[in-house]
């Protein structure tokens, strides 16, 4: 065989593969336009439409609440933190856990949201809202755990920068005090961030329902009409938001990040753990934002036409690089400890590979970096929805692992050997699995009562992308319209 | 005021932007006509002045107040009621910028967010002249028709495809 | 040239500077036996919580000083290290603990150069805890005092004949504060007071810690390190005096004599 003849047919056979693998644009939502009336129809019976699996699901997860999180807590406050498992060292236990774990979760719609809007990338449109919803309820979520947290929660005011007659003011050297105000900040800028592009899906949901839910929208929708000075006001101030809430966002994680690298701690004090938790928070984020798009596409109605096999697909690819990017980060703060020498931090990481965590230290690497590395590049991976929810639900427990590693495990380490105890959790177990159950109803009250899908931001997609035609083919076009 | 209200529904933009043109044609000034649609469209599409906003300028005014606020906060509490604290000054700058951050983005937001409900005279809930089909996706548009001139308009409208074309009521949305 | 005075605008122009302190201990660790009656006679002085033998068996003890044994190996070929070290909080002259508090629980007592601990001010964040590097704090995990099975029920009314013994003169503290050593403060205001109303400054000597007051063997001195002559600041400045964690640069006021 020659060269040439080599050459040649390597190029066919490649050919010849791509064709196969060759996807029609019109599979694409943004190509596969329907009016604006049947999209508002299948968006609005998708909240209409409950089965009984529903109701039953949503029943049990309302009894967990009312066990595991308001009787849990309740105990917990009239009892003291006695029965929760922390103790000397381990100050801090599963709660602050439960805290880093929840911010991180809420980081995915903000990423979604405003980073991808920032840049323009058009298949973030359907989901947008089911990303920002998880920001809000997850903030909720890491909200009750730093109370939970606290040893006179009913003191909490205290934390507030509010003039009292003592002039007593809170003291603004204290990480938690910057936490407290990035976290406030965080909390109502994204529930702002939710409203503004809802207004008009209330809107469209006010003019065509009845009775209790009606009100309920004509109360929301404020009056929303979409003259040319609401539409001007309302992008104006997106825009606004979708640029000022990333330093926020990220400001966030760092200061959360400092609650533990500030302290004079070994394994603690690092200054690479600011931009390390930021890719932790969006890599657990975005395992999560996979899971919640593929329960949303299994149990609601006309869900499959919204969130298609491309929006897994990218959401994929950025599984990949945010693990990538973690990945970098973590071996970054392992590698100068590991390298230091410092007798302490010797202590601790001899601790996290051969000590009675060290499985969760393995599983988390598993997790986190293998198992993403290994499975995503597949584009038949990323494509397969039950797939791809198993891996971000893998990529969350490890994710789970490596805060849990990070709070009491490190803390169990310190500079006076005399006090080296590992923390067991005690309450704590009950309040996780309350959150988590908090989170679900919250989700599901909320998908039947507001429009999951912004439809106005998809029907502005669709009118932006044409096929245009290109010699014998029709290739994607965008235009764009702001 | 004699003149009536008309509102013009279509079913597209370029309908929709011939028929605004066809008014102006007529005599009827850019001030009396008003578009709302289900899908944010640029002024240029209908060849319509770029609508004003305050929402920026209120979004700085919050960020400066914001700015104030946090500054107050961490050197100016500190010194109403000093508490010394592990060998760290009174008022620490380093610290200090992640409250004025913060504090300077929460307000911004918040005038933002404020901003919008100011501009656009929300909540009302009072009735306003309004047809449900622009959640569908349709683009009304409204306009003060001179008096005498409504048959004019009106056949002139339907020919550049306007779906339907009656008098403007407030209703309760 | 402008000079600017760095520490006045809040940057870290200077280093702190060691202060001196104005109370100071020595503890002799050659001549600690390890009996615990320091342990005890704090608990009595300082209304400690008794927390019980299961929460004590986890890490919750209440102790304010602590003997610490120190061994190496695996039982039973244990080889005890050295001596017994009994540790308390060091009242840092630049103390972690202190900045991290939200709430300024624990602010610095310039006067008395005191690490303080306003309990009815704390809410119980345990950032303190966590950011000692002594690991000193103790925290209220439960009302200890008022455990249902520490009392008896008298005609329906709950006695707790341990609170009999409370010291009138220190809080009893409550579930979800913070707590560690005060250097006896109640004894240093009560000295502070009798000088005053006799117009002189406290003597060094004039009184001590329930810790030093309790070592059968003169382990634990307590005194004045401002004032030179002042027993407690000449043993600081044996050469055997070293200063425990001293290259975190917290500027403990606790010197331990090493073994030797």
């Amino acid at each position: 065989m020659t060269v040439t003849s080599n050459y040649l047919s390597g190029s066919e056979k490649a050919h010849a593969d791509h064709h196969e693998e060759e996807h029609d644009p019109r599979e694409l939502l943004m190509y596969d336009p329907k009016p604006r009336g049947e999209m508002n129809d299948m968006v609005m019976e998708s909240m209409y439409h409950t089965t009984w699996r529903f109701w039953a699901v949503l029943g049990i997860l309302i009894v967990v609440v009312a066990t595991c999180f308001v009787y849990a807590w309740g105990y917990m406050i009239s009892e003291g933190l006695g029965v929760a498992g922390v103790m000397r060292p381990a100050y801090w236990g599963v709660f602050l856990v439960n805290t880093v774990f929840w911010i991180g979760i809420s980081h995915a719609g903000t990423f979604i949201s405003a980073i991808l809007r920032v840049f323009k990338a058009e298949f973030r449109r359907p989901f947008t809202r089911a990303a920002e919803l998880m920001t809000t309820f997850g903030l909720i979520q890491a909200g009750a755990s730093i109370f939970m947290h606290l040893g006179r929660v009913w003191l909490a005011y205290w934390l507030f920068p509010i003039p009292n007659e003592r002039m007593l003011w809170p003291n603004f050297h204290s990480p938690l005090m910057w936490d407290l105000l990035a976290i406030t900040t965080y909390v109502l800028g994204s529930t702002m961030y939710l409203f503004l592009p809802l207004i008009p899906d209330l809107a469209m949901a006010r003019d065509r329902s009845t009775g209790w839910r009606k009100t309920l929208y004509k109360v929301t929708a404020l009056g929303f009409r979409g003259t040319e000075g609401e539409w001007r006001h309302l992008t104006t101030a997106m825009n606004f938001f979708a640029f000022a809430i990333i330093p926020v966002m990220f400001s966030v994680h760092t200061i959360v990040s400092w609650d533990f690298a500030m302290a004079m701690r070994p394994g603690w004090s690092s200054s690479v753990f600011g931009p390390y938790f930021v890719l932790g928070a969006l890599h657990s984020g975005m395992g999560a934002v996979a899971v919640v798009l593929f329960i949303m596409r299994a149990t609601m109605k006309h869900m499959d036409y919204f969130i298609r096999k491309e929006h897994f697909d990218a959401l994929g690819k950025l599984m990949l690089i945010v693990s990538m990017a973690y990945a970098y980060f973590f071996f970054n703060d392992y590698i100068v400890q590991w390298y230091g020498g410092d007798l302490a931090t010797d202590n601790l990481l001899h601790w996290l590979e051969e000590g009675p965590m060290a499985w969760m230290f393995f599983q988390m690497v598993f997790f986190n970096i293998v198992l993403p590395w290994a499975t995503l590049w597949s584009s038949k991976v990323r494509q397969t929805p039950w797939l791809l929810a198993i891996i971000g639900l893998l990529i969350n427990i490890g994710m789970y692992w490596e805060r849990y590693l990070i709070v009491p495990v490190m803390l169990t380490i310190n500079r006076m050997p005399f006090t080296w105890k590992l923390y067991t959790p005690g309450i704590e177990i009950y309040l996780t699995i309350g959150t988590f159950a908090t989170f679900a109803v919250f989700y599901m009250i909320a998908s039947r009562l507001i429009p999951l899908i912004p439809v106005w931001e998809v029907q502005e997609g669709q009118m932006t992308h044409t096929l245009r035609k290109v010699g014998k083919t029709e290739v994607p076009t965008v235009s764009e319209f702001e | 005021m004699s003149d009536t209200t008309l509102l013009a529904v279509f079913e597209d933009i370029d309908p929709a932007a011939n028929a605004i043109e066809k008014l102006h044609e007529m005599g009827v000034p850019n001030e009396n006509i008003n578009v709302i649609s289900g899908v944010p469209i640029m002024h240029k599409m209908l060849g319509r002045p770029h609508p004003k906003t305050n929402v920026s300028r209120l979004s700085m005014g919050g960020a400066i107040a914001g700015f104030i606020f946090g500054v107050f906060l961490n050197f100016g509490t500190p010194n109403l009621y000093t508490v010394s604290v592990g060998g760290q000054y009174i008022t620490p700058i380093p610290p200090g910028l992640i409250i004025v951050f913060e504090m300077t983005m929460l307000f911004a937001l918040l005038a933002t967010f404020l901003g919008v409900f100011l501009d656009s005279y929300f909540p009302n809930y009072r009735p306003l002249e309004y047809v449900t089909e622009v959640s569908d996706g349709k683009i009304a548009v409204f306009f003060k028709c001179p008096e005498g001139d409504q048959k004019k308009i009106t056949d002139a409208l339907s020919k550049l495809g306007a779906e339907s074309i009656k008098p403007a009521e407030a209703q309760q949305l | 040239m402008i000079s600017v005075d760095l520490n006045a605008v809040g940057m870290k122009g200077a280093i702190a500077e060691a202060a001196e302190g104005k109370w100071g201990m020595v503890i002799d660790r050659d001549i600690c036996t390890g009996c615990q009656a320091c342990v005890a006679a704090c608990a009595m002085e300082n209304n400690l919580s008794f927390v019980g033998e299961e929460d004590a068996g986890y890490g919750r003890t209440q102790h304010w000083i602590r003997i610490e044994r120190l061994w190496e190996g695996e039982y039973p070929e244990v080889k005890i290290d050295g001596s017994f070290q009994p540790m308390l909080c060091q009242q840092c002259g630049h103390a972690p603990c202190e900045p991290v508090c939200p709430v300024f629980a624990t602010p610095h007592s310039e006067a008395e150069q005191l690490n303080l601990q306003v309990y009815n001010r704390c809410v119980g964040t345990r950032y303190c805890g966590n950011n000692c590097p002594y690991q000193v704090r103790s925290f209220n995990w439960r009302d200890y005092h008022t455990l249902p099975e520490r009392g008896n029920d008298v005609n329906g009314k709950m006695v707790f004949s341990l609170h009999n013994q409370f010291n009138p003169d220190v809080t009893v503290r409550r579930r979800g504060v913070m707590e560690k050593c005060t250097f006896c403060i109640q004894r240093i205001h009560k000295a502070q007071d009798k000088a005053k109303s006799e117009g002189r400054e406290v003597e060094d000597g004039e009184f001590t810690t329930a810790c030093a007051q309790a070592c059968p063997a003169n382990a634990i001195t307590f005194g004045r390190l401002d004032h030179h002559e002042s027993l407690v600041s000449q043993l600081a400045k044996q050469e055997r005096g070293v200063k425990h964690l001293e290259d975190l640069n917290t500027l403990p006021r606790v010197t331990y004599l090493k073994e030797g």
